[in-house]
């Protein structure tokens, strides 16, 4: 019995961590990064071969990277690059101990970096490199790409729906809440749905507090479900869809998110902006966004892709998608990408 | 971890002292038992191995208002488990635990059980695991993982073969929750399939 459990407690501790670095057209492979208390699961899949990677940084915070990773973005993303899905600290699969402290944006800019090292420390330093930030994980590109020289890291940056100013964002959630609420009112569509919304932004012109602010987001999240033209994001369905084939660690996706959005961490966010530096970035730089997203408008967008230095820059807006183009119009959001990446690798 | 450590042992102490008074019913079948698991964490596998210790058997009769007799025999004991399941790409966690378990047996055979306890975790990340340091020099980091506190709370039903068959085997399956902390400074749930066997290998030789 001891000779088994000596065995078995060494293979146990031999057998896990093997390095493991696939370069084929169809690689999956799961690895971590550790640093100020977190680690950090990063799961690098579809073609490494291209040497091109598509780094994805998700929203939240806390949502974690598994919702993305999807058989369309797989069949028709990664049969040409590899995708790269990160977990931010705090989300997803990412574990550590008491490391609650650290969740603050310069540190996940830190660790973005750090990810980032590793990734070329694996698969080499000539590998070209996107990173595409959604919703919250625009905020994060943001900082990466006007912080010191971070932008010459990578090709180029893909903003999807994503936020670069939290206080700008608000007030112009709420502006296309009211103007699309009494659109929809007058023309009798979901009218009792869209009244409390329209009656709320009315009541609540500007200067919001955090608790205003996170109102504003929930009806922004709300809106987009009384527009008919925008396909509806069933998450319990893609749960039931993927949990098993991609290892799912439900649970701790779960508390993870939950302690995420309880978090401090959101106050620090809610007065963050990057509008002033954004002239910095000169690199590519693709904008997209979905006409009826509420949470992050399209004169967000507008206002990230006017203040970029780029010359290299395009914005494209899906006229059927709300805040989740990933899946609300995975066809428009997968020629984007590849036509985008496929010149500028 | 200290103070856990102590509050175990002080646990354990008191408990096992009282075995030996003369205060509890002395029906005592078994002293221990050893047990086998499959310890699923649902659909990942895992095993658990452990021994129970029997506190207290006692024999209980109640009389219901129809008249008849309801014969069943309650136990206390305390088990000590080394477990471990294996979640691909996520992590292999190796968990030892110190339960106390209220089980009753009815004249079937039949058993339902309660258990809990506290624990200590630790886990092995489900991939290799790199650091870099301020320089951008990038290491791989061995047998990353993190160490937690674990408090394990579950029950279960099961059939003791030595009632009807004079076998001393007891097959059982529980569904126990293991909660760890701190994991990213909350607690992080996870439940467990617990299927197996106990047995005390001495008793079959009689």
């Amino acid at each position: 019995m001891r000779k088994i459990f000596t065995i078995s407690l060494i293979l146990l501790l031999t057998g896990c961590q093997k390095e493991k670095i696939t370069v084929s057209g169809h690689a999956s492979e799961a690895f971590y990064v550790e640093n100020a208390g977190a680690s950090m699961r990063v799961l690098v899949q579809g073609n490494t071969d291209s040497k091109t990677f598509i780094l994805i940084i998700h929203g939240g915070p806390g949502a974690g990277a598994f919702f993305y990773d999807t058989d369309d973005i797989t069949n028709n993303i990664g049969d040409k690059y590899a995708l790269v899905y990160w977990d931010q600290r705090n989300a997803g699969a990412s574990q550590g101990t008491s490391n609650g402290r650290n969740l603050h944006l310069s540190q996940m800019v830190d660790d973005l970096k750090k990810v980032i090292e590793v990734i070329k420390y694996r698969y080499g330093q000539d590998i070209s490199l996107f990173l595409l930030g959604h919703s919250f994980g625009g905020m994060i590109a943001s900082d990466f790409i006007t912080t010191a020289d971070y932008q010459y890291m990578i090709r180029g940056l893909i903003d999807v729906d994503g936020s670069h100013n939290y206080p700008l964002n608000d007030t112009l959630t709420r502006q296309k809440l009211l103007s699309i609420g009494q659109y929809e009112i007058s023309k009798n569509r979901h009218a009792s749905d869209w009244r409390p919304i329209v009656e709320y932004c009315l009541s609540h012109k500007g200067n919001f507090s955090f608790e205003e602010s996170q109102q504003i987001e929930t009806y922004g999240a709300e809106a987009e479900n009384y527009i008919d033209s925008v396909k509806h994001v069933n998450m319990v369905s893609k749960i039931l869809r993927y949990a098993i084939s991609d290892k799912y660690p439900l649970t701790a996706m779960l508390i993870n998110l939950l302690y995420s959005e309880d978090s401090d961490f959101n106050k620090e966010l809610a007065v963050t902006q990057f509008s002033t530096s954004l002239t910095k970035v000169t690199i590519p730089v693709l904008v997209l966004w979905g006409e009826y997203d509420f949470i992050c408008p399209t004169t967000l967008g507008k206002d990230f892709y006017n203040r970029i230095s780029s010359v290299n820059k395009k914005m494209a807006i899906s006229p059927v998608s709300g805040h989740n183009m990933i899946i609300q119009d995975k066809e428009f959001f997968i020629e984007q990408i590849n036509s985008f990446v496929d010149v500028y690798r | 971890m200290v103070k856990t450590a102590i509050s175990i042992l002080t646990f354990l102490c008191c408990t096992l002292c009282r075995g030996q008074t003369d205060s509890v019913p002395l029906q005592k079948r078994q002293s221990y038992n050893f047990k086998l698991s499959y310890n699923s964490s649902i659909i990942y596998p895992g095993m658990s191995i452990g021994t129970e210790f029997f506190l207290q058997n006692k024999d209980i009769q109640v009389q219901r208002k129809s008249g008849k007799t309801k014969t069943f025999t309650r136990s206390r004991l305390i088990s000590g488990n080394v477990n471990w399941y294996h979640h691909p790409e996520f992590h292999d966690n190796l968990y030892f635990t110190a339960e106390y378990v209220m089980r009753q047996t009815n004249s079937l055979g039949l058993i339902k059980e309660f258990i809990f306890g506290p624990g200590f975790s630790r886990t092995f990340l489900g991939g290799t695991t790199y650091k870099v340091n301020n320089s951008g020099e990038v290491s791989i980091v061995r047998n990353a993982g993190y160490n937690y506190a674990l408090i394990t709370i579950g029950g279960g039903i099961g059939v003791d073969l030595s009632v009807k068959y004079d076998l001393p085997l007891i097959a059982i399956a529980n569904l126990n929750m293991i909660s760890m902390f701190p994991f990213n400074s909350t607690i992080y749930f996870r439940p467990v399939l617990e299927l197996g066997i106990h047995t005390n290998p001495f008793m079959w030789r009689r």
